[in-house]
């Protein structure tokens, strides 16, 4: 005990010794950006002060409610949607297919959308939902559903389900994947136990399989949401948040604010009530989150 | 007895008939990418559109990469990646291996890990609207390097949690062996525990290489010029042209996701351990 207690002394101040610049270096990287969003905030170009100002406005833009609104559409159609669908596909998966190598295919079919680029992905929208040259129409056409042109990206409501469903496609496979994953965790003795009490599919997902996968819905649930909050390629791609302001979700009306009406007060100050309330619930529920730390 | 049969009949029928479904929806959007990367410009201007390109040619490709010189821009891209991968894995191994390898109390390794963990959710149009100003000021718009810290900052979180797991899984003993034969931890470091630790630095590499591949919000306003844009900055650019060329258009997104798919040959196994942060481990 006594004889290794300097040298485990020593292996500690090494740790320091690497830990620290690193971390210093990172934890310096990510506040710098954060303490000049304050500074620019409160600053005019000219340098004078202008207080709370800048925020004021921020806080009073209708086109920042606008942009909450249709984040908060945009994940009531994704998130349910994915969720649900990757429950179905997960449990349908497990209960019929048994061969290995079939597993395995759909394993790889489902990590292929999570890895094309969000740009392709709405390339391949544009191609889809396009006016003139989308191809839905062309086929609604020749099966005669329709006679004139619909117009995706032109209206309201459908503009906003072209690009959910853009989102949808690219990321029901990850719900698939770590729903799947979880079901493989459930032990094969509470289900059999189950069925010979004579428990059909839904009393045994109700009661033995959605136990175990309860975090891993946590986790889905806010991985997602912080992806929804961060959702700018395929928009900006596809219909760059238009007709009006109907698709603009926060990402893109942040993106306008600075880069094309040039109002880096306002963008700054919305930069940093955005950096401050998500670090605050972030830095709450990641302690809540299924993870291995240890 | 019959009845029976009918109903599940029918029922397999349903079943049939909704894979369909979601096979089509699937895999139509990828299939119809190609199919329209492959059409001549002949054939973009028929009144008509096929399904299937009546004249299959490379054409759209040549002249993405070589007429309009978005090889440039490829070349970008994988500087740019490769760059962002030996920064991320270099720093990622540095706090990694103190919190795995080393006696530190239980709260810090706990700390860094959550702290790793609150970087996944920042987001990235909050972060770069000051951080545009920090570019200007040192007069690196437009360079890659700009990129390159920016992409690692972002999958410094990933790259923790992954090597996190791997080194974890290395006993310590191995290493404890070579210290006792009279080796230095950094002889014991690179001789040992590099080796070992090699194939997850591979997979963790991959996947910080896709992950900045498909990066597209801070190279759209980090860069301006072939300079520094990177492929997916091209892309973009050939969609909101006046006048879509639609072949062109498929072809570069062909291209884009060409790269990422082609690794996930080698990482698919670690893929969705990487993105649930270890809560699902590979298989």
């Amino acid at each position: 005990m006594r004889a290794g207690r300097p040298r485990r002394s020593r292996q500690e101040r090494l740790a320091y010794l690497i830990l620290l610049p690193a971390l210093g270096t990172v934890f310096v990287i990510v506040t710098i950006p954060f303490i000049l969003a304050v500074v620019q905030s409160i600053t005019a170009e000219d340098g004078s002060l202008v207080g709370l100002r800048n925020y004021a406005r921020a806080l009073g833009n209708p086109l920042l409610y606008d942009a909450l609104r249709a984040t908060g559409l945009y994940a009531l159609i994704v998130l349910p949607s994915e969720v649900l669908l990757g429950l179905a596909f997960a449990l349908f998966v497990h209960r019929t297919v048994r061969r290995p190598a079939l597993r395995a295919t759909l394993y790889v079919l489902a990590i292929l959308p999570l890895v094309v680029p969000p740009v392709a992905v709405g390339v391949v929208a544009r191609l889809i939902y396009a006016p003139g040259y989308g191809v839905l129409n062309v086929i609604l056409m020749s099966l005669g559903i329709t006679h004139q042109e619909i117009q995706w990206l032109g209206r309201p409501v459908l503009a906003m389900l072209s690009v959910a469903s853009v989102d949808i496609w690219q990321w029901t496979p990850f719900v698939y994947l770590v729903l799947f994953a979880g079901l493989q965790t459930v032990p094969h003795e509470s289900v059999e136990a189950a069925q010979v009490d004579g428990a059909n599919w839904w009393t045994q997902f109700r009661h033995i399989e959605l136990y175990y996968l309860r975090p891993l819905f946590l986790l889905i649930f806010f991985f997602r949401v912080a992806d929804v909050l961060r959702v700018f390629d395929h928009i900006f791609i596809l219909t760059g948040g238009g007709p009006g302001t109907t698709t603009q979700l926060l990402s893109l009306y942040m993106y306008r604010t600075e880069f094309k009406f040039f109002d880096m007060g306002q963008a700054a100050a919305l930069a940093v009530v955005v950096l401050i309330s998500i670090s605050v619930v972030y830095s709450l529920i990641t302690r809540a989150l299924p993870l291995e730390r240890a | 007895m019959r009845r029976n049969g009918l109903i599940y009949a029918s029922r397999v029928a349903a079943i049939a008939l909704g894979m369909a479904v979601v096979g089509v929806l699937y895999a139509f959007p990828l299939y119809w990418l190609v199919a329209t990367s492959l059409k001549s410009k002949a054939e973009l201007y028929a009144s008509t559109i096929s399904l299937v390109p009546r004249h299959p040619t490379l054409q759209p490709y040549v002249s993405v990469l070589i007429d309009r010189g978005f090889w440039v821009l490829l070349k970008n891209s994988v500087l740019v990646c490769a760059s962002t991968v030996v920064v991320t894995l270099a720093v990622g191994l540095l706090i990694t291996y103190p919190i795995t390898r080393l006696p530190v109390p239980v709260g810090l390794r706990v700390g860094v890990l959550n702290w790793a963990l609150s970087l996944r959710f920042l987001p990235p149009i909050a972060v770069v609207i000051p951080y545009f100003a920090i570019v200007r000021t040192l007069q690196i718009y437009d360079q890659p390097i700009a990129l390159i810290a920016i992409y690692s900052l972002f999958n410094l979180p990933f790259a923790i949690w992954m090597l996190k797991g791997f080194l974890a899984e290395i006993p310590m003993e191995i290493e404890e062996v070579a210290l006792v034969d009279g080796a230095n931890r950094w002889t014991a470091f690179v001789r040992v525990l590099f080796p070992l630790a090699a194939p997850g630095l591979l997979a963790a590499g991959i996947i910080v290489f896709t992950f900045a591949w498909s990066e597209f919000l801070f190279a759209l306003i980090l860069t301006a010029t072939p300079n520094a844009q990177t492929f997916p900055v091209g892309v973009q650019g050939l969609v909101t042209q006046f006048e879509i060329i639609w072949n062109e258009m498929a072809a570069a997104g062909v291209i884009a996701m060409l790269v990422p798919l082609l690794l996930m040959v080698i990482g698919r196994r670690y893929m969705v351990a990487g993105l649930t942060f270890g809560v699902i481990r590979e298989k």
